[in-house]
């Protein structure tokens, strides 16, 4: 497994979740069943305030674990971490 | 879609877990639709009650269960599960839950935390074959855990061994959660899809949940605070919760989840409709299941009774007439009974008969134990009360109203508080346990809830700060909410350090936010101080109970379950003015032989009120603090009735409703009283016409009514319903019209009830305090020596001790020092040579107990008693084997002085004996057929060593005793001080307002009350040895000393005199110094005293 944070681009369908995304100039397509989850952060490494009513983004992160595959490589796990507008490319199961 | 039913859900009851409180989850249960709605609190059923009460007022139906650890036989852990009680089956569910929640406390507690085995768990679910309880496995079950493991045959085995253990139909469920968290860990669809999978192979039924611990997403920041403080660990270093999924989710998403984790439409309706099956299952009937709002009391035959209980309690009742009023006129006789009657019909009607008679057999049994009582509140403003001896204030005589306590108008139980010798508060606990025997009592618990420094100390550990820069911070926060802490951060000057350091520091900025997160939520469960709930022999199918730090069992309900419960709560308050006015009748028995009844004392003693108008006042139940010894000055106390009137006006009510100055102006003949109309002007004569008790307002609505005092009681509390009061106002300006009185008086007279809202104060609760108030007053006037040992043993003020000892040395009483032939565990009242030729020299003193010596163990403070008395220094080492430090100490405090011979040597002399004998390496055994070679023979004291200065006697006694025994700390400073022209507290009385003082001691008492503008306002009081001086601190002042204000010892405080009174004088302070700085300035310019 390689862990890594790295910005990439994502295609999303009408429900929000991921059938492509763009990595390091290459295309890779999603499989049919991506599975989103929840993960959390450290806050307290990391915020500056935490005050009642801040909004659970502070804590929250969605993820989503899918297959896909680019004419370069073959059906491969990835971890994606969505957070506001932005994609990150975190983990990949190789 | 129907809605959804949540099961599992923890409140904020669940200590260090739970985030909402009840009634809150309840609101927004109903909001969304929902008809029922759980709580499940961890290890106990802490929340129960609040939830149900909030359920039974939104009108949807309460479930509760809890959530507990399981093991098996040998210990091992089955991890948690819910137990659900079921419900509408006349209580056997909810008796069922509480012997389960009983028994995980009981036997579970000894090794294994709180738990329940498996079979203990079978053996309460199901009676008869009958389920009376569902047994919920989660995720956090052995079986949920072994879904996740690859051992497929695992889960399949655990689940087997559940369903063998409670094999009644319906007593076992699964119970489906996905947090969404990561595929393949804890509370994963994965998991619940599997845990769904096995439930319908093997045929149980399966519910969804989602395992709730607060409202919303947002609380889940607060979930990680409290579980750091429940794993007592910083965040970071333990395995926080995966994400923020735990919340209340509305019915919408459960559906969406259930879809989610099935993947399959028909299969998650049927979990959906399985889930409310269940849930009508455990909606609770409240009044049949728990027995809510069934007032409970012991059975007649514990009471001795047999027959009708009224008839008792009418019997008894008559027969305190001749104890109370053994020389009463007929007039009296008259007036005495025929209240009698009224109150006993009120008490009749009520069926409280039994509740009384309750209340009267434990007063019995307590003043059969010889131990003094007391009650307080408005129960003393009953007659049946006092004719029972449930209280010790005649509601004749001071002019109290029954209908203040009970009326007909209000069904639930009446407080009674019983005020007893804190010392012996146990022992009439265990009496009480014995005489009712456990299964009809429990003690009272009590929730403890963050507060600001609570709060902000484990908000630091949760962000790993250190303790020391916590301590820091804690240290200056001071009166205000922990809720509102950034606030203060911005208004507050000894916060301003702080402030700046939030601006700059990331971690310090989390602090104050996770600071006011935690603000006010439950935080631990322990004994109530007082309260012991007496009920009838199925108490505990009604309450569970948990062990308390006394041993004897508690419920795990508090003061504000009791009364929608039904049950009968005692308040007995250990109070330790009573110990020490015990202790000081028996050291003057003792002592002169003098046998004294103190509720037999006349309550018109002149002496005791001439003491009390000096002021000095220190010592005197109720009337010590700052606060109340300036009201003394100006108000001048003269009979019993005044002590009722200046107590009651020192509360918070009377204060912020500007009652105090009205009165003092009436009374000093500087205003003329204004009774508006003569009808009125009985009622309100002794406060000069200013309304301050309840009594009042009754008396005056009933006078103008008609309405009865009863009415009149209900009327005076819907005046503080901001909706209610628009009726009481209607009634009372339609009905005062048409018994006559003028439009102006009507108006006049509802301006005042409407600003007096909440207030006024309860007179009787002000007789109440009276009495002690009166009866220390009066020992302290006639036998000071024997109450300020009561004081000094059972210090039960709010002062630390030595500014007793300071006050003590002002009233001439004697101190003795420790000595260790003549000192025990107590401060015993002894003879005392003389030291002057002063005929009025008391012959006795107070002798310092040994237990102030600080490190001395209790050990070794009953061996010195027991070998009491020695002949020498080697003598009391020898036998009463103290330890170096401890006898070193001894040494240094004069406590070996005597036993040494101090005519003929130094202390500096003994000192050196000591450390002879501290040097030996190992004690010698005493053998009475050996010569004891360094011992035995002749005691050998050096001479010639320096003595100590008077200066190195105080610091050693503040070091070793924190007292100044043999003369006042502020002794030494006083050439300073002088030259200074400070300004001796004991002098101020006699200077003129506005004077330019400066003052000067030991700071002995801070204070911030709450003010009518909200500005705060800091008293500070010293003392200087010739009593105490009170300077107070507005705005500006306590900008210029803020760093000083709230910690340094010894101070210097400069500013202006206030009189207040004929005997009141305080301080305007403009500025305040460190004594110690100022004193280390001046040592340094002395010029040097030639050797």
């Amino acid at each position: 497994m390689l862990q890594l944070d790295e910005n990439i681009a994502v295609s999303v369908d009408r429900n929000g979740q991921p059938v492509s995304f763009l990595w390091r100039g290459e295309r890779f397509s999603v499989s049919d069943r991506p599975i989103r989850w929840y993960a959390r952060r450290e806050w307290w490494l990391e915020a500056s305030r935490v005050q009642r009513g801040i909004g659970v983004s502070v804590l929250e992160v969605e993820m989503w674990r899918l297959i896909a595959q680019s004419r370069a490589k073959n059906w491969v796990q990835y971890d994606l971490r969505h957070e506001e507008n932005r994609w990150r490319l975190v983990r990949i199961y190789e | 879609m129907s809605s959804f039913t949540h099961l599992h859900v923890a409140s904020a009851f669940s200590g260090h877990y739970g985030v909402t409180r009840p009634e809150l989850l309840a609101e927004a249960a109903k909001a969304d639709g929902a008809t029922a709605l759980a709580i499940t609190d961890r290890d106990g059923l802490y929340g129960a009650v609040k939830h149900i009460g909030a359920c039974l007022q939104l009108k949807i139906d309460p479930i509760v269960g809890c959530d507990l650890n399981i093991t098996d036989a040998d210990g091992t852990p089955l991890g948690r599960c819910v137990v659900l009680a079921h419900g509408q089956d006349g209580g056997l569910g909810w008796a069922a839950l509480c012997h389960i929640v009983s028994a995980a406390h009981i036997s579970g507690k000894k090794k294994n935390g709180i738990a329940i085995t498996l079979d203990e768990l079978a053996k309460h679910a199901i009676r008869d074959g009958v389920a009376l309880v569902t047994v919920l496995l989660g995720p956090d079950s052995d079986f949920g855990r072994a879904t996740l493991s690859a051992d497929r045959n695992l889960a399949a085995a655990c689940l087997l061994r559940w369903r063998k253990a409670l094999w009644a139909k319906a007593t076992l469920g699964i119970e489906i959660v996905s947090h969404i968290t990561e595929p393949g860990t804890d509370f994963c669809n994965v998991q619940a899809h599997r845990m769904l999978q096995l439930a319908d192979s093997m045929g149980v039924p399966a519910v969804i949940t989602n395992a709730v611990r607060y409202l919303q997403p947002d609380d889940a920041l607060t979930a990680d605070v409290l579980d750091s403080a429940r794993n007592l660990e910083p965040l970071g270093l333990f395995r926080p919760q995966p994400n923020a999924q735990a919340w209340l989710k509305t019915s919408a998403l459960m559906q969406r989840l259930a879809l989610e984790i099935t993947q399959d439409q028909a299969r998650a309706t049927k979990l959906l409709r399985a889930t409310e099956t269940l849930a009508d299952r455990c909606r609770l009937n409240p009044p049949n299941d728990c027995g809510w709002g069934k007032p409970k009391t012991p059975e007649k035959s514990t009471l001795g009774i047999d027959g009708n209980p009224f008839e008792a309690l009418w019997q008894r009742a008559n027969a305190g007439i001749d104890w109370r009023y053994p020389r009463a006129g007929d007039k009296l006789l008259t007036t005495v009974r025929h209240r009698l009657s009224q109150e006993l019909i009120t008490i009749n009607r009520l069926g409280f008969a039994t509740y009384f008679l309750t209340v009267a057999d434990v007063a019995q049994m307590i003043r059969d134990l010889g131990v003094r009582i007391a009650a307080r509140g408005s129960g003393a403003g009953s007659l049946t009360n006092y004719l029972l001896g449930i209280s010790g204030v005649d509601p004749i005589e001071h002019d109290l109203l029954f209908e203040r306590f009970l009326s007909v108008e209000r069904t639930s139980l009446p407080d009674i508080d019983i005020d007893v010798e804190s010392a012996r508060r146990h022992d009439i606990y265990r009496e009480i346990f014995k005489r009712y025997g456990s299964s009809r009592v429990t003690l009272l618990s009590m929730q403890s809830t963050y507060r600001g420094r609570g709060a902000m100390r484990d908000s630091g550990l949760a962000l790993g700060l250190e303790d020391e820069e916590i301590d820091e911070i804690a240290k200056n926060m001071w009166r205000f909410s922990a809720r509102t802490f950034r606030n203060a951060l911005a208004v507050k000057p000894e916060l301003a350090d702080f402030a700046q350091v939030v601006e700059a520091d990331r971690r310090m900025n989390l602090l104050v936010d996770i600071t006011e997160r935690l603000d006010r939520l439950p935080r631990h469960i322990s004994m109530h101080p007082c309260g012991v709930i007496l009920g009838d022999s199925s108490l505990l199918n009604l309450t569970p109970v948990e062990p308390s730090g006394l041993g004897l069992p508690m419920s795990q309900f508090d003061k504000d379950d009791m009364d929608p419960m039904g049950m009968l709560k005692l308040d007995v308050l250990g109070v330790r003015m009573q110990s020490a006015m015990a202790y000081a009748v028996r050291e003057i028995e003792r002592v002169r032989g003098q046998k004294i009844d103190l509720d037999g004392v006349a309550k018109d003693d002149a002496e005791t009120f001439k003491l009390i108008r000096t002021t000095n006042t220190l010592g005197i139940f109720q009337i010590e603090s700052p606060g109340q010894r300036e009201l003394t000055g100006k108000h001048q106390p003269t009979e019993f009735n005044d002590l009722t009137i200046q107590i009651s006006l020192f509360r918070p009510g009377p204060m912020k409703g500007n009652m105090i100055a009205p009165y003092l102006d009436g009374r000093h003949g500087f205003a003329k009283p204004e009774y508006i109309h003569r009808d009125l002007e009985p009622i309100l004569r002794e406060t000069y016409g200013v309304v301050i008790f309840h009594e009042h307002v009754l008396r005056i609505l009933n006078q103008m009514t008609g309405c009865g005092l009863a009415k009149a009681d209900e009327f005076r509390r819907n005046l503080e319903h901001p909706k209610l009061a628009p009726k009481v106002r209607d009634f009372f300006k339609t009905k005062a019209a048409e018994k006559g009185y003028s439009k102006e008086v009507i108006e006049k007279v509802w301006a005042i009830l409407e600003g007096f809202g909440s207030f006024g104060f309860c007179k009787a609760h002000g007789a109440a305090f009276a009495l002690p108030t009166y009866q220390s007053a009066w020992l302290k006037t006639h036998f000071p020596t024997e109450f300020m040992a009561g004081l000094f043993t059972h210090d039960p003020g709010m002062y630390p001790r030595r500014l007793l000892l300071s006050e003590a040395r002002r009233l001439g009483v004697r101190l003795l020092p420790i000595d260790v032939n003549h000192s025990t565990d107590e401060y015993l009242v002894q003879p005392a040579a003389p030291r002057t030729t002063d005929p009025n020299e008391p012959a006795v003193g107070v002798r310092m107990s040994l237990t102030e010596v600080q490190g001395i163990s209790q050990g070794e403070v009953e061996r010195i008693i027991a070998e009491q008395p020695f002949k020498d220094v080697a003598d009391f080492y020898l036998r009463a084997k103290p330890t170096r430090r401890t006898l070193e100490r001894l040494a240094l405090v004069g406590a070996l002085d005597e036993l040494a011979g101090i005519d003929r040597h130094t202390r500096g002399d003994i000192l050196v004996r000591v450390r002879e004998l501290n040097a030996v390496a190992k004690r010698p055994i005493i053998d009475s057929n050996q010569p004891m070679l360094d011992f035995d023979v002749v005691e050998r004291i050096p001479i010639g060593n320096q003595d100590f200065s008077d200066e190195e006697k105080v610091k050693r006694e503040l070091e070793i005793l924190k007292m100044d025994v043999s003369q006042h700390v502020l002794d030494q400073y006083r050439p300073m001080l002088e030259e200074m022209g400070v300004v001796q507290s004991n002098e101020l009385v006699s200077l003129r307002g506005k004077t330019e003082v400066l003052v000067a001691g030991v700071r002995v008492a801070t204070q911030t009350p709450p003010m009518r503008s909200g500005k705060r306002v800091v008293f500070v009081t010293l003392d200087d040895g010739n009593g105490c001086s009170d300077a107070t601190f507005f705005d500006e002042a306590q900008q210029r000393c803020s760093h000083i204000l709230f910690n340094t010892r010894l101070l210097l405080i400069s500013g202006q005199t206030r009189r207040t009174g004929v005997k009141g004088v305080s301080i305007m302070a403009e500025n305040a110094w460190d004594l110690r700085e100022l004193f280390e300035a001046w040592k340094a310019k002395q010029p040097r005293l030639s050797a």
